[in-house]
Order: structure tokens, then C-alpha cells, then sequence
């Protein structure tokens, strides 16, 4: 049973498409993160999954249970934090986990342990209202664990924390899913941090998903890729694959060869032999980051 | 079970807030007034020689008196308390929005009626205190300024009538709640609230005021002091319809709109 499905889920605002047509499929126990620039339809996806806001069409599934209002049930397994970390500044650190305690039926032990796991100790007797972004940030994640959900969907969870924070998280969400099969659902902005921690990556640009990644096929990219500029682009891919090349790929009038760093030569050799000139032959690698960019540019 | 656990996080929130305090203290301004115009009646030599107006507050016919001091606490806690808790629903209600943990509060195992309900037993509590704590102060006020004609019986019957037209203008609150969730802030309900006692105001110079909501709290209110006033069947019947339409809008407004917080 998948943690998350989406179906065909839009959401519109009046001629704006926000999200069009989303299918997702999330694992149990996996990391999922969601990638997109400002404005791709991330943080509307993740407000469809939780019930915040309603799919203009489609539907949703999170833990097996249709998300529809007065559904509320499942929301006792997921922890959430969505855009900007709120919390209530009258109260104190602790006061404001006592809220999420008895609104979700946690033990009274849950908010000690929280307050530890978030190492927010020394900020427990604070008002929420004089924390540093960093440390609201921390209360925020502090109140989407608290009792210990199934499933986490965090929006931007490394916003406003420090590098040793941003690792920091990076170590707990992994312990969380190897140790006790958390499935986290993440959008994130640090692309290099997402490479890391995530098993499968979806990236979304105006409301669709152009591409879904898993850690395997983000490696072989990181593994490189020969850059390859021919006269007949189209037939220089067909004649590659012919050849035993398992991964090519035609982008920006340039072919790019995957697994082929050892290969070069040969590259050449059949190309050249099948008459077609070449106008550059490089080896080059392609980090999530220079990844991203190149999908999300070309669909503008 | 879970009702009760939302009700004990809706008093939480109201710890270390600033805002029932200040509610309090212009509350409690309303005996005070009220007090200063009964001494310039009872005293009205030496509030001339003040400067005071002393001709204008004979003029209108009151008498130093506690059964006309509770007559007086009654109309301002009921039609003051009508602007008083309008500013109870906005915060109450206006501050998850203020604050952004509206959507905290959205996808939690708990159906979002009972926070709807909870806040209208907060703010229904915090109102009774107010109004309790006020008639304490007036009772205490009265007795300083050595008013003639005081019971218990009086004084009990006092309190009762303040409670009651505070009663009477609770009616109206649920509805400030619905435009607080509509317009997720607090000026909307703020502004929403003194268009209509503006409104009240005018509809009471018309034939309409019998059948205006805020025009017929305040009719209401007044017959608290006056038992001879009466209303037509069909004026209660407006204003029920405005109590419970206000609760199921804002419970349904809460249930069913969208968060793009």
C-alpha cells in the first residue's frame, strides 16, 4: 500500500492552474522529496495531501484513507509542517508541544522526548514568540513528530536551520525511516542536501511532474555522462543505442551518454564511421542541481 | 473526550495573553463612568465647581440611586459588552490567522468543529468573567459613593440583570465569528461589528428595528432594565436564526474552505 496517491489532482484559482493532473506514488518507508522553482504547484500538492486545501479535481490518498473533510483520523499518523514554522508566541516552547500532545493523543512523556529529539532543551521555558528562526523551525518539526507519525510531510524542513542543523535533520529523517519505517514526504529548495537524503525525487514545474528520479538513476547522473555534439543528432542517438549504448538521451540539440566514460573512443569510432561529424566529444557529469535546472528551464 | 482536550488547549492559548487584561480594563472603565455621573447628580455643587456637567447630567433625569446605577451597569454591559465581544471573537478566533497556526490546526485527528465550539465557549467564558469582575468593581464603586437604597435582594437582582443582557448580547457574537474565519484577520470582524451597530443604530429610527438583528439585541437589552417592553415573537425568532446561523456558518466555513495560509 502506497504512504501517499495522488489522482490526477488539480487545483485551479479562477485561470490559474496551480497543480494539473498530478500523479504520485510514494512508498512506504521511502524519502520522497518534491522538487520545483517558486511557484511549480509544491507547497498547493502538499496542502491537497493534508486536507488544507480541496482538489479542484481528482482525489487523494494518505495511509490508505481518501483525504475528504471531516475525514480526520489519519491524521493521527502524520506529522506535517507546511511553509513558514507557526507557533502560538504567548506560550512557551513546551506549552505549545502540550497543544499538539493532547490534540493528538500522546503521552504526556511525548513532549520531553520531542524537546530532546529537537534539542530544544534550552528554549523549552521561552516564548515561542522570541525564538530565532532557526529555533521556531526546530519547534515546528519538534510538533510534526511529537507523536510519532507513520508518515512526515515537511515543506522546506531545512528552512532557516544552520549548516549542523541542516544535518542535523538530514540524520534524524534518516534514522526515522531506517530505524522505525517513517515515510517522509519532503519539498525542499537545498538540492544537493536532497540528493543525499532521498530515495526517489519528483520534480514538478507548473503543476505537472516532469520527472520522477530514484537514488540509483540520480548516481549514474552523478556518475556522468559523455557530452556528445554530432551533425545528425537524431541518428547519432539511434545508431548509439544501436551499438550497446543502454542510456542516451537527446537534449538541447546535444546527446548526453550515460555510462560511458571508459567508452569514448568507441563513441567516436561509430560515429565518425557512420559519417557524422562531430562537433564536440567531452566527458561531463551532472549534479542534481545542474539537473534541475536544465528540466525546468526547458519547459519555460 | 476530545472536546474536552480542545477546550483545555483553547485556554491555554489564552496564558500570558495580553489582550484579556486590556478587555478587562476598558471594561471596568464602563462602572467608573457610570459612577461619575451619579456623584455629579448626587454632588452636583461641587461638580459645577469642577467644571463637570453637572446641569446636563440633571437634566437627564437620573437619580442617584442604586436601582438607577444597576439600570445603568445593565445597558453598559450589555450594549458595550456588544462592541466588547465582538473584539473577544476577533482575537479568539482572529488570531490563528494573525499568528499563521490556523493550518496547524487543520489536519489534526480532531474534527474541526470541536475547535469552532471550543472557541465559543472560551470567548463565552471569558465574557462571564469580564461581566462578574465588572459588577464586583460596581458593586465595590457603588458602596464607596454611599448610593441610598441598597438590598442584597437589590444587589443580587442587579448582578442578574447584567449577566442577562450580557446573555442577550452574546447572541449576536457567533456571527462576528463566521466573518473572522471568512476573513481570516481581525479588522474584517472588527469592522464588520461597528458597521452593524452603526446599522443597528440607524434601523432603530425605522420601522425595520424589529426585525434587525442589531437593532433588537439592543431593543433586548433595554427591556432587561424595562420588564414593561415587549417584542414581537418574530424579532426572537431573527435573532435565534442570527445565533444559529452564525455557528453553523463558521463551523461550516472552518470545515469546508480552503487554507492557503
Amino acid at each position: 500500500m502506497s504512504a501517499i496517491a495522488t489522482h490526477e489532482i488539480s487545483k485551479r484559482y479562477g485561470d490559474l492552474v496551480a497543480v494539473d493532473g498530478l500523479d504520485l506514488d510514494v512508498r512506504r518507508g521511502e524519502i520522497y522529496a518534491f522538487l520545483g522553482r517558486n511557484g511549480a504547484g509544491k507547497t498547493t500538492t502538499i496542502r491537497m495531501l493534508l486536507g488544507l486545501i480541496r482538489p479542484s479535481g481528482g482525489h487523494v490518498e494518505v495511509l490508505g484513507q481518501r483525504v475528504r473533510p471531516g475525514a480526520t483520523d489519519v491524521f493521527a499518523r502524520v506529522g506535517y509542517l507546511v511553509e513558514t514554522a507557526t507557533a502560538y508566541p504567548n506560550l512557551t516552547v513546551r506549552e505549545n508541544l502540550d497543544i499538539q500532545r493532547r490534540l493528538t493523543g500522546a503521552p504526556r512523556a511525548a513532549v520531553a522526548e520531542a524537546i530532546e529529539l529537537m534539542r530544544l532543551d534550552a528554549q523549552a521555558d521561552r516564548r515561542a514568540g522570541v525564538l530565532s528562526l532557526g529555533y521556531k523551525q526546530r519547534l515546528a518539526l519538534a510538533r510534526a513528530l511529537l507523536h510519532r507519525p507513520e508518515l512526515l510531510i515537511l515543506d522546506e524542513p531545512a528552512n532557516g536551520l544552520d549548516p549542523a542543523g541542516i544535518v542535523e535533520v538530514r540524520e534524524l529523517l534518516q534514522s526515522l525511516t531506517s530505524e522505525y519505517g517513517v515515510t517522509v514526504f519532503m519539498s525542499s529548495h537545498i538540492l544537493a542536501e536532497v540528493a543525499h537524503l532521498a530515495d526517489r525525487i519528483g520534480i514538478v514545474d507548473e503543476g505537472h511532474l516532469l520527472e520522477e528520479l530514484d537514488r540509483e538513476e540520480l548516481h549514474a547522473r552523478e556518475r556522468g555522462h559523455v557530452r556528445v555534439g554530432a551533425s545528425e543528432p537524431q541518428r547519432a542517438a539511434a545508431l548509439l543505442t544501436e551499438a550497446g549504448f543502454a542510456h542516451v538521451e537527446l537534449a538541447d540539440g546535444h546527446l548526453r551518454v550515460f555510462d560511458a566514460a571508459e567508452r569514448v573512443p568507441e563513441i567516436a569510432r561509430v560515429l565518425v564511421g557512420a559519417g557524422i561529424a562531430l562537433t564536440e566529444l567531452a566527458p561531463a557529469h551532472e549534479d542534481l542541481e545542474s539537473y534541475f535546472l536544465r528540466l525546468t528551464a526547458g519547459v519555460q | 473526550m476530545i472536546f474536552a482536550q480542545v477546550l483545555a488547549t483553547e485556554f491555554l492559548k489564552l496564558r500570558r495573553s495580553k489582550v484579556t487584561w486590556l478587555s478587562l480594563t476598558v471594561l471596568s472603565f464602563g462602572p467608573l463612568g457610570i459612577a461619575l455621573f451619579m456623584w455629579i447628580v448626587k454632588e452636583p455643587g461641587r461638580a459645577a465647581q469642577l467644571g463637570l456637567l453637572g446641569t446636563k447630567a440633571n437634566l437627564s433625569g437620573l437619580s442617584a440611586t442604586w436601582p438607577a446605577y444597576f439600570s445603568m451597569l445593565t445597558l453598559v454591559v450589555g450594549i458595550g459588552g456588544m462592541l466588547m465581544l465582538s473584539f473577544i471573537i476577533a482575537y479568539v478566533f482572529g488570531r490563528e490567522y494573525a499568528d499563521g497556526t490556523a493550518k496547524n490546526l487543520l489536519a489534526m485527528p480532531v474534527g474541526r468543529q470541536w475547535f469552532v465550539l471550543a472557541k465559543f465557549v472560551v470567548a463565552a467564558v471569558w465574557w462571564l468573567a469580564l461581566v462578574l469582575a465588572v459588577v464586583a468593581e460596581a458593586l465595590a464603586i457603588g458602596g464607596v459613593l454611599a448610593l441610598p437604597g441598597f438590598s442584597a435582594g437589590l444587589a443580587l437582582g442587579g448582578a442578574r440583570d447584567a449577566l442577562l443582557a450580557a446573555g442577550v448580547a452574546y447572541l449576536l457574537a457567533p456571527v462576528v465569528a463566521w466573518i473572522t474565519t471568512l476573513g481570516r484577520g481581525y479588522l474584517p470582524p472588527l469592522g464588520f461589528a461597528l458597521a452593524m451597530l452603526a446599522l443597528g443604530n440607524v434601523f432603530a429610527k425605522t420601522g425595520w428595528a424589529l426585525w434587525f438583528p442589531w437593532s433588537i439585541v439592543p431593543l433586548s437589552i433595554g427591556m432587561v432594565g424595562q420588564p414593561v417592553q415587549t417584542l414581537p415573537l418574530g424579532s426572537y425568532v431573527v435573532v435565534a436564526f442570527t445565533f444559529l446561523a452564525g455557528i453553523v456558518a463558521t463551523i461550516l466555513q472552518t470545515r469546508y474552505a480552503d487554507n492557503t495560509q
